[in-house]
């Protein structure tokens, strides 16, 4: 155990102690005859030193841990457990603490029930190497098995600790261990009696031997599968377990193997059931929380869990309610409609006394909610807010602000909540959190833009805090010049400037600069220059900058100081910072000869980068209370985490592509593809491709792993042939030179498109694996001289009219519909999706496949039967491509759509078309 | 009654005149300084003996003497540490197997390079002859030879012959040491 920091409250209210001071009195272990009492006081106080963060330092801990050592065998029991207590501590600064293993391993033996065994075993592994841990390996095999569960603990806890130093060694106590977590002896309760009235081990009646056991058992048998399923169902079996925390490790442990294998999931499910009845409330809630974390669970599956699930809300604990409640929510934030029927139940709950329970019934409930009840819910939490801290406002602010995107329509009553909250008292956290839901309000719910500017100009008059203020600012001069009267946000932006700081002064220059830039109107124009000129007098030089510098954009406009004061597009920021710290954090000197070069990151405008937003935003878990996530399993990637990971992926990509000399005059990467699996994930050799589109050249990026044991695969490449040789001309392919196993390595394939830069090719690649197979030598571990050539067929894919689009954003489909199909071309397709199970199915299924963005909330349908989805992105060319997909759903047939695309360029259409017909 | 006035005799010894003493027994590995601090202290000898890791602590009652005895390990490891746990101590008893000749050279170097440190100075050193049972052994003069005792100076030093296996002259080693008990 040590802390890294020192405790700074440790002292209090105690004696002080100090290090010194003990070093120095430490010299009372070398006097004769010991004193027992003395020294386990003295003993208790480097203790304390330890625990509290104090570091001896190596020559101080080493003298130290040489007196202890004199204190061995002694009479004294106390004083032998407190020994082995500090020498465990010690155990990581002294050196040559080796010495005292011979000595620590006689505490450790025997049949006595002496009280000092237990510590004597677990000091023992901490100052135990790999090469000698061979030598203590009886001593551990009979601890582990020994007849007092306090022993056996001790002996499975260090084992566990010595897992990763000796592994072969501590694989070979598996019967032990087995036998431990089959044995249902009971006399367990740590106590850690430092009574010297007895120096026998108290009675112990807890079963917690069980856990450890049963999680020593998993360490040593975490990469053979068949031997932990066998492991879950021998004691997973009814009864065979009785300790609670054990039976947790079990449910973890079966819901990853569900997880890792589609053929375990049923077995698994069974069991993970048969645990919702269990008769512990802890076993409860882990088997309801694994099922509802399980990949792609279905509504059957989870039906039960919920059944379960909302007899706790009704218990009287508090605990029992609350974690029950906590699970329910974050069902509800992907299935709503399975926990509404917990409704009744999680409403009588809003008015809980306990607020943290209360606070998530009603996230809870605004997310099961139809859009029909938010309004009933908007009026219950608004006599609520009041009474809670800004922590729990925080979510609640949050799980609104999602709703708002998700139910455009009900912007109003919404906005009412939010303008009221923002009057409220409340830290800065809070307000961030009410002005940031406004922000999105006016990105993305164009209905709503006037009155949340207004209620921001409101709030700005009266706002204590500079960041907010400078954001807002920022945000009206983005968006008051688009508005009807821009006039009436110019007043409020000068009244900052005759008001505020210079920070907010500077901002409201600036804001106001854009009502000038760039403006028709002259009579406005005008205003905005008696106003700016006026700024020229400030006190503050950044307000005179700014204030000079737009005047002059002002005066002698052209199409530069437009496009600076509008700056609609922008750095990649993810990208750009990134690009940043890697030069900034360069090991390599020769980096820092050039001077970072800015035109390597790629730009994107506001759509595209408000359209990743949007994504992000809605598909984030909502309220931020988010339960910390157990167990071992990795759940499924959510659509949030997904939408974070791909402007990472992206950039990784670009980075990669890069990096490589021959890639590098294709210039920027304009789109790459989701990685596409060629082979099953079980098959030899494993293979993915991912398309790259460049301006005028087509990258596949082919993942190869090779899971054959003991054998290299060398010069590896692919033959990926096009079945349209006209449009795609091969260039060049750069190999993999050698794949050891598990060890995956990339191929990249170019091509030029031959018919230049605008066109969009689209084919069917066959794809064929070379390579030169090797075996490894078993007794050298080098491959051999000679190998063999071979072959490895892999599916086919499609480059495809989705591979050249990117999504895009924008507020009015209406506008855009009309405005495209005045000038573009137009094709219509109808299909018959028999393999889609429902609306919302389809929704995502077509999103993810046209590679566009759903547009006016359209991404969650709201009826069942019926859906029309909109959807909006522009080709790597920059061309708008449109689409409305209108669904019907009938459980005999599927799902029926009717896909009409109009785009700005020509064959665009048809083409996005035919990636899903 | 007899019985109590021994024990009554024996409790004012403890408490009044008891005298503790340290003493270190080192030597190469496999020397038999376990087995023959087992057989000191009444144990049975055991021929699986396993080599020391670090150190054994066992105590001796003579009398109103207790003896301390710091067995260590001698693989070459351990060997750096002999010196620290030598310092201050009543005795020092190197042991040596006297039927493995191969090992004497290592022996006498090992000791030698022990009794040249200052902080060791004037610690009385006994050097035992272990394993007298087997056929193939040296005599306590020739080991005086091999280990070069002459040559140690600043301090008391003896030689003696033993066996722990068959228990021989395993008195006059106790002996010895409670020479040095009040020092
Ligand atoms: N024949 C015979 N064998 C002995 C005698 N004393 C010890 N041995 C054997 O010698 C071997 C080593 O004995 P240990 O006492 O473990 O040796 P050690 O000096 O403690 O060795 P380390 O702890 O490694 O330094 C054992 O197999 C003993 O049985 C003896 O007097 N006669
Ligand atoms: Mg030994």
């Amino acid at each position: 155990m040590s802390y890294g920091k020192k405790d700074e409250d440790a002292d209090t209210g105690l004696v002080k102690i100090d290090r010194t001071q003990v070093f120095q009195e430490a010299r009372l272990f070398n006097t004769s005859p010991i004193q027992p009492r003395r020294c386990r006081i003295l003993l208790t106080k480097i203790g304390l030193l330890l625990y509290t963060g104090e570091k001896f330092p190596s020559t101080e801990a080493t003298t130290l841990f040489f007196g202890i050592s004199k204190l061995f065998q002694n009479k004294d029991a106390s004083l032998r457990q407190m020994v082995h207590l500090i020498i465990k501590e010690l155990a990581s600064s002294a050196d040559d603490i080796i010495m005292v293993t011979s000595t620590i391993m006689k505490d450790t033996g025997g049949s006595t029930d002496a009280i000092y065994r237990p510590n004597a075993i677990r000091a023992l592994c901490r100052i135990i190497d790999a090469t000698t841990v061979q030598s203590i390996e009886r001593v551990l095999k009979t601890a582990i098995v020994d007849k007092n569960p306090t022993v056996s603990s001790a002996a499975l806890v260090s084992s566990y600790h010595l897992l990763p130093i000796a592994r072969e060694v501590v694989k070979r106590w598996q019967s032990e261990t087995q036998e431990a977590a089959a044995s249902t002896k009971s006399s367990g309760g740590f106590s850690l009696g430092f009574s010297s009235s007895s120096a026998n081990l108290p009675v112990n009646n807890s079963t917690m031997t069980q856990y450890h056991a049963i999680g020593l058992l998993y360490q040593m048998r975490m990469h053979d599968r068949m031997a932990l399923v066998k492991m879950v169902q021998q004691f997973g079996a009814a009864g065979a377990m009785k300790n609670p925390a054990a039976i947790v490790m079990l449910v973890r442990l079966a819901a990853q193997l569900a997880e890792e294998d589609a053929q375990l999931r049923r077995p698994m499910m069974q069991l993970l059931d048969g645990w919702l009845r269990h008769k512990s409330e802890m076993v409860n809630f882990e088997a309801a929380k694994a099922i509802c974390d399980m990949r792609d669970v279905t509504d059957a599956e989870v039906s039960q869990a919920v059944h379960v699930l909302q007899l706790f809300l009704t218990s009287p604990r508090a605990v029992t309610k609350f974690a029950a409640l906590r699970i329910l929510h974050n069902i509800a934030s992907f299935k709503p409609h399975v926990v509404n029927v917990c409704n009744p139940d999680i409403e009588l709950l809003i008015s809980n006394s306990n607020r943290s329970i209360a606070t998530f019934a009603i996230t809870t409930l605004l997310k099961t909610g139809n859009e029909a009840s938010v309004d009933r819910l908007m009026k219950q939490i608004s006599g609520f807010m009041s009474e809670i801290t800004d922590e729990f406002k925080i979510t609640i602010v949050e799980a609104i602000r999602t709703l708002c995107l998700k139910f455009p329509s009900k912007q109003a009553g919404m906005l009412q909540f939010l303008s009221t909250v923002l009057r409220d008292e409340g830290g800065y956290e809070f307000k961030r959190a009410v002005v940031e839901s406004l922000f999105d309000l006016i990105k993305f719910v164009p209905d709503s833009k006037e009155e949340a500017l207004a209620h921001l100009c409101e709030f700005i008059e009266d706002c204590e805090f500079t960041k907010l203020g400078v954001r807002i600012l920022h945000l009206l001069g983005v968006e008051g010049p688009k508005t009807s009267q821009p006039t009436k946000y110019i007043r409020y932006i000068y009244n900052r400037v005759v008001l505020e700081n210079a920070t907010v002064r500077a901002a409201a220059v600036t804001a106001l600069a854009k009502f000038g830039v760039g403006q028709k109107d002259p009579e406005l124009k005008r205003s905005v220059d008696v106003l700016l000129t006026r700024c020229l007098d400030d006190v503050d030089d950044e307000v005179r900058d700014r204030a000079a510098l737009n005047l002059s954009l002002m005066h002698d406009e052209d199409e530069l100081a437009t496009r600076f004061v509008k700056n609609d597009s922008m750095f990649s920021l993810p990208y750009f910072e990134h690009q940043l710290v890697m030069y900034v954090t360069s090991d390599d000197k020769s980096v820092f000869d050039e001077a970072f070069d800015i035109s390597k990151i790629p730009i994107v405008t506001r759509e595209q980068a408000d359209a990743e937003d949007r994504t992000k935003k809605l598909t984030a878990t909502t309220p931020s209370l988010k339960p910390p996530k157990t167990g071992p399993t990795k759940a499924a990637p959510s659509a949030a985490d997904a939408a974070a990971s791909a402007t990472a992926t992206a950039q990784k990509y670009a980075q990669e592509l890069l990096s490589i000399p021959e890639l590098k005059e294709f210039g920027a990467v304009l789109k790459s593809s989701p990685v596409v699996g060629l082979t099953e994930a079980e098959t030899e050799y494993v293979v993915s491709v991912v398309k790259h589109i460049f301006k005028e050249h087509i990258v596949l990026q082919y993942e190869v792993k090779n899971t054959l044991p003991d054998t290299v695969l060398e010069n590896v490449s692919v033959v990926a042939t096009p079945s349209d040789e006209e449009e795609l001309q091969e260039l060049f392919i750069i190999q993999a030179e050698k794949l050891a196993t598990d060890e995956p390595g990339k191929i990249y394939v170019a091509f030029q498109k031959v018919n230049g830069e605008g066109s969009l090719p689209i084919s069917t690649f066959s794809n064929v694996l070379k390579f030169t197979s090797k075996e490894i030598d078993p007794t050298t571990g080098e491959p051999e001289e000679s190998g063999y050539d071979d072959e490895y067929e892999v599916s086919e894919f499609d480059l495809a009219g989705a591979d050249y689009v990117v999504p895009a954003f924008a507020s009015n489909f209406a506008h855009i519909w009309e405005q495209v199909g005045a000038q573009g071309e137009e094709a219509e397709e109808t299909l018959q999706l028999s393999g889609m199970k429902s609306i919302e199915d389809a929704t995502e299924q077509l999103t993810k496949a046209l590679s566009l963005q759903p547009l006016e909330g359209t991404d969650v349908p709201v009826n069942q039967t019926t859906h029309t989805l909109k959807l909006l992105g522009k080709t790597v060319g920059g061309g708008r491509v449109v689409a409305n997909v209108r669904m019907a759903y009938s459980s005999k047939t599927g799902v029926t759509t009717k896909i009409t695309v109009r785009s700005e360029e020509e064959g665009v259409a048809a083409l996005v078309i035919g990636s899903v017909a | 009654m007899a019985g109590l006035f021994k024990r009554v005799y024996d409790w004012l010894l403890r408490t009044f005149w008891a005298t503790e003493m340290d003493v270190t027994m080192i030597g190469l590995q496999n020397a038999g300084k376990t087995s023959l601090l087992r057989v000191l202290s009444g144990g049975e000898f055991a021929i699986d003996s396993i080599p020391t890791v670090g150190f054994n602590m066992k105590r001796l009652q003579r009398g109103h003497v207790t003896l301390k005895c710091w067995d260590l390990g001698g693989q070459p490891r351990f060997r750096p540490m002999w010196e620290r746990y030598c310092r201050n101590v009543n005795a020092i008893v190197f042991i040596v197997d006297i039927a493995d000749v191969d090992a004497l050279p290592m022996a006498r170097e090992e000791l030698h390079s022990l009794m040249n440190q200052p902080s060791l100075d004037g610690i009385p050193l006994l050097v035992l002859g272990n394993k007298s049972d087997l056929v193939n052994k040296l005599t306590v003069d020739e080991l005086i030879d091999a280990m070069d005792l002459k040559n140690i100076a600043h301090r008391e030093v003896s030689c003696y012959g033993i066996s722990a296996k068959e228990e021989t002259n395993l008195e006059a080693v106790l002996q010895w040491l409670m020479k040095f008990a009040n020092r």
